[in-house]
């Protein structure tokens, strides 16, 4: 037991550190020439030095600084926060979906982890307080936000564990989150929407009328989109479906059809709702869907 | 109702349908499993889809399947029963009299195979599938149509009659086969009976007159199987004729044979046909004819005499494809001097003043090996105890009148190739000549012409001409000739509807010579006295030669005269001169055969066999008793006697053939099917099976489109 849980552990922290590796590489990239926030407050946590200059708080020097280089510098504190986001991430069977044909792209559920490392971790670098909930059918897992930098492996730490199982029922989960949400922040939902619920659009209306701004990320593998399979197959579901047996040549056209009228409903309602919806394929770089973040952020910060 | 196959063996087919079976189940082994995330928008689009039209792979294979079955079906030649079957293969018992036509022309030839072996097989083929409670019986169909196999149930006794059968070289008789067949059918208590009649349909076997008694009271079920129906050359030709005639008016001896060859084709004509003559057993001459479509050419050949051999030969055509009418036999015995019968009707006892005084010393001066002409006086009174045929030529000098019977007597030797010459004179009966001699005189006597005293006499009017008699007298014998002087003759009138010459007239211009064909014989008229009483041409040098060419030109050789040119089965007339004598005859196959006969006659019926039968004649009867079963031999002492031919009778060479319809008419009564193969015809029959190839191919062809159009969808 304790050999498996430490396998597990190796391998969980394995994953963790492949997340943080990438949403790192991904975000000092992004942020390379974009900006940080200028802002520095009065909170406890130490941002930067500042050299001495007459009229600061001589209670800010630092005094070892001055031993050590003989300078005058004044430390200065972060200014905390207001943002609170927090992330939902859909854990259901149908994020578990892998193409066969992975070839350099990453699975939807890797996909999806490493937007939401990489979100957090952006979040978390901007001194924003970041939280993952984790649903499928239900809520799985929660994480409630901090802005600490250490939160940041908890959160990698949840990523890493989730397995995607269960049928979505993005309805419940979202009417569970609701309780939990702060009256402002932000909410980051992180889905592939491959659900026969027909009152999405009402939670999400929801959540817009607690006051909170609303990111939906569609998420699906390029095979969704495409369906290229060829030959004879029988399709089993992820979720709770039946498997069926097609030949994937008869339906391609109409399952295309499908799947964009799927992203379309929901880029419409999203519109309507004033929600911001962003589609990403697995075969779409995952820098695209950060700098759309980023650029969000920048006008949410002339506010 | 029965279901049956024709060839059950092709039903194995059925296990073909393991291929597309087989396909199936590899290609769905084949099938791939992938885990999805949106199944139910796969389900959704699966409804949405166009493409919903894609055929079931099962349907598919089942219509392969259904395809292969029915295909295979099809060739297994189903046969579906209805009614009250009289299908042989079924366990009800039926009796069978085939009819087999073994004439010649069922010698035809087609792929290296005779229509007669193709019968044979079928026949064996149809006994091979009846049940065990069936009966058959055999009857040839050749004249005279014979029983071969009586009612037996055991089928191996068709074989082995049959198995080394030929056609025979006689013509074909259907309707005695019929009645023949009826007959036996009468003598079995089968309620199922059948005839069927195995042949190449040639119309000349179907003779109303042997179908008149049968026509009103046959309803049986009759199988024409036609074993003609197959690609087959054609007969191209026959020798139709031969005729031999030894020519005695030249020095030379010479044997003249004439060849009739007929051309068979009614459309299309014969060029270069070669045809060749064989003399005891060697090739003598070669002639190619060019003869048009439907007719006939006649070819002489002549042939010199060696010595006075009897003469057996044939003339034969390049081979086609019926053997048998392509050669004819003869043969002929010649003769080596000219029989001649004088009947003096004027004898006197004072020889010189006989009738015949003059004429035979001018035919015979000194011995008949000068002359080759021997000549018989005979009185009026002896005349018929002369046997006509031993003779030539029969004079009659200045007759009276005949023995009772005797006109049709000379009619029937003139018509067989006898020769006659009548002689005139002052016992001449007009009135007898006039109403009894019209078969062979071809004019009536008018009155007799006298001179008047102290007048010039008649005298023949002599002009050179070409007439075969007379184109040898020159100048000097021609002039000799008109000295003779003439002072009585008959006058003639012609009767109607006769054809006759006159080589020689008076100077009168009146007929002195009159010349007609009768048959293949010839008569002469000769208008005045055959001795001094009426002229003196007796006494004249030119008389000799004058009279001894009439002679030999008109006289045929005595073989020709006798009947001994026979067609298959004709019987042979023979007269022997002593009930002493004992007759052997050797067929053409070498056969040594003693008729009987019945007060010094012969008739021989055994004429099955064309070729040259030769005639033996022993004077002594043998007083050595033969063994019991041991083959006749011929006596030391036997005497050849001549020889006969039989040949085929070329009635049975037209490949015309009998309509569907004119049987028909032949039984309206009965029930007749028409068909190539026996064995499909029994299923067919009326109230029958009904064949369900086609429908079966029909509905094999369907299932192949429609599995051809579905994939070609996909």
């Amino acid at each position: 037991m304790k050999k498996k849980a430490l396998e597990l552990n190796l391998e969980t922290l394995s994953r963790i550190a492949s997340l943080n590796i990438r949403a790192t590489k991904l975000v000092e990239g992004l942020l390379s020439g974009h900006h940080r926030s200028k802002h520095t407050g009065s909170s406890i946590e130490f941002a930067d030095y500042k050299d001495y200059s007459p009229g600061d708080e001589i209670k800010h020097i630092d005094w070892k600084m001055l031993a050590k280089t003989d300078k005058h510098q004044i430390k200065q504190f972060e200014q905390s926060s207001n943002l609170k986001a927090t992330i939902l991430l859909d854990a259901s069977g149908s994020m578990g979906y892998e193409s066969p044909n992975l070839k350099n792209n990453m699975s939807k559920m890797d996909y999806a982890r490493t937007l939401v490392a990489s979100l957090s971790y952006l979040l978390l670098k901007q001194f924003d307080a970041v939280g993952i909930s984790i649903f499928n059918k239900t809520l799985i897992r929660h994480v409630p936000p901090r802005s600490k930098p250490s939160h940041f492996k908890h959160i990698l730490h949840e990523l890493a564990v989730v397995s995607p199982n269960g049928i979505t029922k993005l309805e419940d989960a979202i009417e569970c989150m609701v309780e939990r949400l702060p009256s402002r922040g932000i909410i980051i939902l992180v889905s592939d929407f491959l659900t026969k619920e027909t009152g999405i659009e009402k939670k999400l209306k929801l959540l817009v009328s607690r006051g909170l701004e609303v990111i939906l990320f569609h998420v699906l593998d390029s095979d969704e989109v495409s369906f290229p399979f060829k030959g004879d197959v029988v399709f089993e579901s992820l979720e709770d479906d039946s498997s069926i047996e097609l030949d994937p040549e008869d339906i391609r056209e109409t399952y295309q059809r499908s799947i964009q009228d799927l992203i379309e409903y929901y880029r419409s309602h999203c519109t309507k709702l004033g929600i911001d919806y962003k589609f990403l394929q697995t075969s779409t770089p995952l820098e695209q869907g950060l700098l759309y973040y980023l650029l969000q952020r920048k006008n949410l910060g002339k506010h | 109702m029965n279901f049956n196959f024709l060839s059950p063996l092709y039903l194995l087919g059925i296990l073909g349908i393991a291929a597309p079976v087989l396909i199936h189940l590899m290609a769905r082994r084949q099938k791939k499993y992938q885990s999805f995330s949106a199944i139910f928008l796969l389900l959704q689009s699966k409804n949405r889809s166009i493409k919903q039209s894609k055929p079931n792979k099962r349907f598919l294979l089942f219509i392969r399947c259904l395809g292969i079955i029915l295909l295979s079906l099809a060739i297994a030649s189903p046969i579906l029963s209805l009614g009250d079957s009289t299908n042989l293969s079924n366990d009800s018992s039926t009796a069978i009299v085939f009819i087999l036509d073994d004439s010649y022309s069922m010698a035809t030839q087609t792929n290296q195979n005779s229509y007669y072996n193709r019968a044979v097989k079928l026949l064996l083929g149809v006994i091979h599938s009846l049940s065990a409670k069936s009966t058959y019986s055999i009857v040839l169909a050749s004249s005279p149509s014979r029983v071969l196999l009586s009612w037996t149930a055991n089928p191996d006794k068709a074989k082995n009659i049959l198995k080394s059968s030929l056609p025979t070289s006689r013509t074909t008789d259907i309707g005695n086969a019929i009645k023949k067949s009826l007959v036996l059918l009468e003598e079995v208590q089968q309620i199922n009976k059948l005839i069927y009649i195995l042949t190449d349909r040639d119309k000349n076997g179907w003779d109303e007159t042997a179908f008149s008694s049968i026509k009103e009271i046959t309803s049986n079920t009759f199988n024409i199987v036609d074993v003609s129906k197959v690609p087959r050359e054609i007969n191209k030709a026959a020798i139709k004729h031969t005729e031999i005639q030894q020519e005695f008016l030249n020095s030379s001896r010479v044997i003249k044979v004439k060849v009739i060859t007929a051309n068979l084709s009614q459309s299309k004509p014969i060029n270069d046909l070669k045809v060749t003559l064989w003399i005891n057993g060697k090739k003598q001459t070669e002639r190619t004819l060019d003869i048009p479509s439907n007719s006939s050419i006649e070819k002489e050949f002549s042939i010199s005499l060696q010595n006075n051999n009897s003469i057996n030969g044939e003339a034969r055509i390049e081979n086609d494809s019926l053997l048998n009418d392509n050669i004819r036999f003869f043969s002929y015995q010649p003769d080596p001097t000219i029989k001649t019968l004088l009947v003096d009707g004027d004898p006197n006892t004072i020889e010189h003043q006989s009738e015949t005084f003059y004429l035979e010393r001018a035919l015979n001066p000194f011995t008949s090996s000068l002359s080759n002409i021997q000549p018989t006086v005979s009185t009026l009174t002896e005349f018929s105890r002369h046997n006509l045929f031993d003779y030539s030529v029969i004079i009659l000098c200045n007759i009276n009148n005949l023995p009772l019977g005797y006109e049709q007597e000379l009619e029937k030797f003139v018509l067989r190739g006898g020769a006659i010459f009548i002689s005139l004179g002052n016992r001449v009966d007009a009135k007898f000549y006039n109403e009894k001699l019209g078969n062979i005189l071809p004019v009536f006597l008018k009155s007799v012409y006298q001179v008047v005293t102290n007048n010039e006499p008649f005298r023949l009017l002599i002009k050179p001409s070409k007439h075969p008699v007379l184109k040898i007298f020159k100048k000097q014998i021609l002039e000799e000739m008109k000295s003779a002087e003439f002072h009585s003759f008959y006058s003639v009138v012609a009767r109607e509807n006769t054809k006759f010459t006159t080589p020689i007239v008076f100077n009168n211009e009146f007929p002195a010579m009159i010349e007609s064909n009768i048959g293949k014989g010839k008569v002469v008229l000769y208008a005045s006295s055959i001795d001094r009483d009426w002229n003196n041409f007796p006494i004249q040098p030119t008389f000799l030669p004058w009279i001894q060419r009439w002679v030999k030109y008109s006289a045929r050789g005595l073989d020709s005269l006798t009947h001994k040119d026979l067609l298959v089965g004709q019987p042979f007339n023979w007269k022997l001169f002593s009930t002493n004598n004992k007759a052997y005859i050797v067929t053409p196959e070498g056969k040594i055969i003693i008729p009987p006969s019945v007060d010094g006659e012969i008739i021989f019926k055994d004429t099955y066999t064309p070729g040259i039968y030769q005639l033996f004649r022993s004077t002594r009867v043998s007083n050595i008793k033969s063994k019991p079963f041991s083959p006749p031999r011929l006596p030391s002492n036997a005497e050849p006697a001549g020889a006969f031919t039989v040949n085929v009778d070329l009635t049975e060479s037209s490949s015309i053939k009998i309509t569907d319809e004119a049987i028909n008419n032949l039984m309206p009564k009965a029930n007749i099917i028409f068909s190539s193969d026996p064995q499909k015809s029994i299923l067919e029959s009326r109230n029958e099976g009904i064949s369900l190839f086609r429908y079966c191919m029909m509905l094999a062809g369907a299932m192949l489109l429609l599995e051809g159009w579905l994939v070609r969808k996909e």
